[in-house]
């Protein structure tokens, strides 16, 4: 076997000296002594350091004598075996030597020296990862500037440099970037001023003030004078009154502020109700504070609040109105006669002339409440009821027919149905009602007809008839005398019972109407049918109350914003409702 | 005398022995995780009271409540972002480098929950949830980090197998120098596929080829494909030999590159987005009492 050892030295002045020698051994030392076969002379390799041996199928192997091992394509290792065909490298100390073998040639060893090279920092960088991205501290400047220049900067800068203007439901604001600024949706109503901030946060650092909501609430008035809200109040609690000291420190206007009870940017939809606790922390208990109160205290709907109070009309035929508490069973005088239980007893004669008369106007077999209650077109409340449309279908007013044609009375109209009944026996003919039985031979062949020119006597009858109390108008007025002239105590109906709350009929329709108003068993018109406030906690309980089908807050029925523009202490316009069967339509 | 000498020496043997033992002990589980401790404290307390304290209309960063731990966080996130001043600055004892790792660790997964109890879980696109975002990104890659530290090392010193990161490229360059010599016989397009090979740089690495380890452009398979088997003289299987070695020596480098680049991701997101949150915060903060 045999050994082509070439060793390549260099001269001072760099020149390439290549020596060759063929050495016929099978197997070749290695090592710093000068008497090994490769000759080493390197402090970093051993006297004896290692052996080849070139085995017989071509390869060789290279084992370490000692324990220092050697590098085998730059892998440390103490034993090797290769082909040198493939070609080798193998490193001792700062020599290498190269393995290759052309076909039928012997094996060669390239023997060289390399500069001495240490594990150098510049060569193994490329193993981070951040010789692939861009560094950190670049990344980190980049993100800094451009989230203060977009988020900071830009908003800054353009608010301060806005031209001011009132703010306008309908203007864009000029302050750019300050959406991002936008904790959350504005509500439905404030929705339009989505795209214009500075419309409410109008000066840096400073809280929205009462006098910017204001600008387009103009019609708010104060829920009570300010004096006495602030008796009502009565002193805050530790805790409220630290935080509100603290809210102070940071330029928030204080109590009873707009934004106190108001919140914004709490999501798109319907502004949140203002909760409970803003009403009961006045309310509850008010009467030890405000001591010439005439409301009752009130803290939550559930267990803490009076029975309702109805406005009504407790004198007949008088205009004057009282409040008093459906507890005591109030009795309302509004001067008509209408006995609801007669009206919606199944079986009764009513019943039978509702089935009677049924095709033609819509009612089953008695009557209902739609048959003469009709809701708004909102569904909220009933349009009043109305003589012409939901009564006289039975209570009929015709008096006298003409051909084909009925005469009815003027509803509403005492001086004209007076006119109208005197003049109707100028022309007698046979009146609509019927008038006792026909006799034979009444109105037979050689009978005797006249025309009535005496006084017409029977009219005056009619009238007095039709005013008495079981007369056609008596039948649901009350008859009195007016001026010496028979007449019916005028009518005062009300719409709206509640001074304080509201009802929306709308979001109760899977009740029926007598689960709260209990007409089937009313015997007279005088009971005021509003259910009282055990029968609205079947459902709705106070805000906090777990148990509840409908947990409630008080303004579900309440508003703390008097309506309208009409501040406390200045007067009232007086509530159209003496109009009994004309329009009650609140204006 | 002798006594006392002992006395000292056995002292001195439990100190050395309580220093050696804390020298050991992981940042994670540092002083029986005392930070863990308090941090786990910290969320119950801030979960507990938000069910508890009933603010109006609802929770977020507008009530007393969400002030509260919106100030909490704030100054949170300052103290551990310091650590990023503090690491430079190592010291033993009670305010020690691990101490403090510790605490960075434990209190910074604790801003999760402070963090986001501070929302009231109202967020949209704008800077405050721009800020919760990178706070988040920030806590998760430090998440990612951590587990990566403890899962990777392994992973890389397999893959090195004894082998220094010097060793390895020195091991590539060596059969580097044997393809340039084994290569002399070769025609053109073969030398031209050689040449290719040694002159792509291992190292000039993408991003994505780093973290996945996948390298569909490497000259040194191409070139293998310019020597199929079967027909083929010696210098060219020779070639083709040191070819393959050098894409087992490529593999390895590369595979120490992935695990580095896993290693090292992180850090990448997590020190730039901390300071964008930084920014993101003071934003925050100034829009909030801007818009008052």
């Amino acid at each position: 076997m045999t050994f082509l050892i070439r060793t390549i030295d260099f001269t001072a002045s760099g020149r390439e000296i290549v020596r060759d020698r063929e050495v016929e051994q099978s197997s070749l030392t290695i090592g710093r002594a000068s008497e090994s076969d490769i000759h080493l002379p390197d402090l970093a390799v051993e006297q004896q350091h290692a052996t080849l041996t070139s085995n017989d199928d071509g390869t060789i192997l290279a084992e370490a004598v000692g324990t220092l091992g050697f590098t085998h394509d730059g892998k440390t290792t103490t034993s090797t075996s290769f082909d040198p065909a493939k070609g080798a490298e193998l490193g001792f100390g700062g020599y290498r030597l190269a393995f290759s073998r052309d076909p039928d040639a012997p094996a060669s060893i390239t023997i060289s020296k390399t500069a001495e090279h240490g594990e150098d920092v510049d060569d193994v960088k490329g193993f981070a990862l951040g010789s692939a991205l861009p560094s950190k501290r670049v990344m980190a400047w980049i993100g800094l500037g451009v989230i203060l220049f977009a988020f900071l900067i830009v908003p800054i800068y353009t608010h301060l440099n806005r031209d001011p203007a009132e703010p306008d439901y309908d203007r864009t604001g000029h302050t750019m970037m300050d959406a991002s600024w936008s904790t959350g949706a504005l509500s439905l109503a404030h929705h339009g001023l989505e795209d214009n901030c500075e419309a409410c946060h109008v000066k840096p650092f400073e809280s929205v003030r009462d006098e910017t909501c204001l600008t387009c609430h103009e019609a708010i008035g104060d829920h009570a004078e300010i004096d006495r809200q602030l008796t009502g109040r009565g002193p805050m609690s530790a805790g409220d009154e630290f935080q509100w000291k603290v809210a102070g420190m940071f330029g928030k206007e204080g109590p009873g502020s707009c934004t106190t009870c108001h919140t914004e940017h709490e999501g798109a939809g319907r502004m949140e109700p203002t909760a409970q606790q803003f009403c009961s922390e006045c309310h509850d208990g008010m009467d030890e504070r405000l001591t010439d109160t005439k409301l009752e205290n009130a803290a939550d709907f559930g267990d803490a609040h009076p029975q309702f109070k109805a406005i009504y009309h407790p004198q007949l035929g008088s205009e004057e109105t009282a409040r008093i508490s459906l507890a005591d069973k109030p009795q309302e005088q509004h001067g008509l006669k209408f006995p609801h239980d007669m009206h919606m007893d199944k079986s009764g004669g009513v019943a039978r002339m509702a089935r009677n008369i049924g095709a033609k106007q819509g009612y089953g077999n008695s009557l209902v409440c739609a048959d003469c209650h009709t809701p708004t077109s909102d569904k909220e409340g009933f349009l009043p009821v109305n003589m012409e449309e939901d009564c006289e279908s039975c209570h009929s007013l015709v008096y006298d027919r003409v051909g084909t044609t009925f005469r009815s009375l003027r509803h509403g109209d005492v001086d004209q149905m007076r006119a109208d009944l005197r003049a109707m026996d100028r022309a007698p003919r046979r009146s609509a009602a019927p008038v006792g039985r026909k006799r034979p031979g009444e109105y037979a062949r050689g009978g005797l007809y006249y025309q009535n020119f005496g006084r017409p006597a029977r009219s005056y009858i009619a009238i007095n008839r039709a005013l008495a109390s079981d007369g056609v108008c008596g039948e649901c007025h009350i008859p009195t005398t007016n001026n010496g002239k028979a007449d019916v105590v005028p009518v005062h109906l009300r719409d709206n019972y509640l001074l304080n709350g509201w009802f929306d009929h709308k979001e109760h329709e899977q009740e029926k109407c007598s689960t709260c108003h209990k007409a089937e068993t009313s015997k007279t018109s005088e009971d005021l049918l509003l259910p009282g406030i055990a029968i609205c906690r079947d459902c709705h309980l106070g805000q906090d109350a777990k148990e509840a089908e409908v947990p409630s807050s008080c303004a579900m029925c309440h508003s703390y914003h008097p309506k309208g523009a009409t501040l406390p202490g200045e007067e009232k316009s007086p509530t159209k409702d003496t109009v009994a069967l004309m329009s009650r339509k609140p204006e | 005398m002798a006594s006392s000498a002992k006395n000292s020496g056995s002292a001195n043997f439990e100190r050395a022995e309580k220093r050696r033992d804390t020298d050991h002990e992981s940042f994670l589980s540092h002083k029986r995780m005392r930070w863990l401790k308090v941090s786990v404290a910290l969320c119950l307390i801030v979960i507990v009271s938000y069910f508890l304290v009933d603010v109006e209309p609802r929770h977020n960063g507008g009530t007393w409540y969400g002030y509260t731990l919106g100030t909490i966080g704030a100054l949170l996130i300052v103290w551990l972002s310091l650590l990023g001043i503090r690491k430079r600055n190592m010291s033993p004892g009670r305010w020690s480098l691990k101490a403090w790792t510790s605490a960075h660790v434990y209190l910074g997964l604790a801003l999760i929950v402070i963090g986001t109890m501070h929302t009231g879980f109202q967020l949209g696109w704008n800077v405050h949830t721009l800020a919760w975002a990178l706070m988040m990104l920030v806590v998760i890659s430090g998440i990612y980090g951590i587990s990566a530290y403890a899962t990777l090392p392994r992973s890389l010193s397999n893959n090195a197998r004894e082998m220094t990161r010097g060793q390895m490229v020195e091991a590539l360059a060596a059969i580097d120098r044997q393809l340039e010599t084994a290569a002399q016989p070769l025609d053109r397009g073969e030398a031209d596929a050689v040449i290719a090979a040694l002159g792509q740089d291992v190292f000039k690495a993408g991003f994505l080829a780093r973290l996945t380890g996948t390298y569909p452009r490497c000259a040194t398979a191409r070139a293998q494909n310019s020597f199929p088997a079967g027909s083929i003289n010696k210098a060219e299987e020779k070639v083709s030999a040191l070819l393959g070695r050098r894409k087992a020596q490529l593999g390895q480098i590369r595979r120490h590159m992935r695990y580095r680049a896993l290693l090292e991701v992180w850090l990448f997101i997590h020190v730039p987005a901390t300071i964008a949150l930084i920014a993101a915060l003071a934003a925050h903060i100034i829009s909030v009492f801007y818009y008052w």
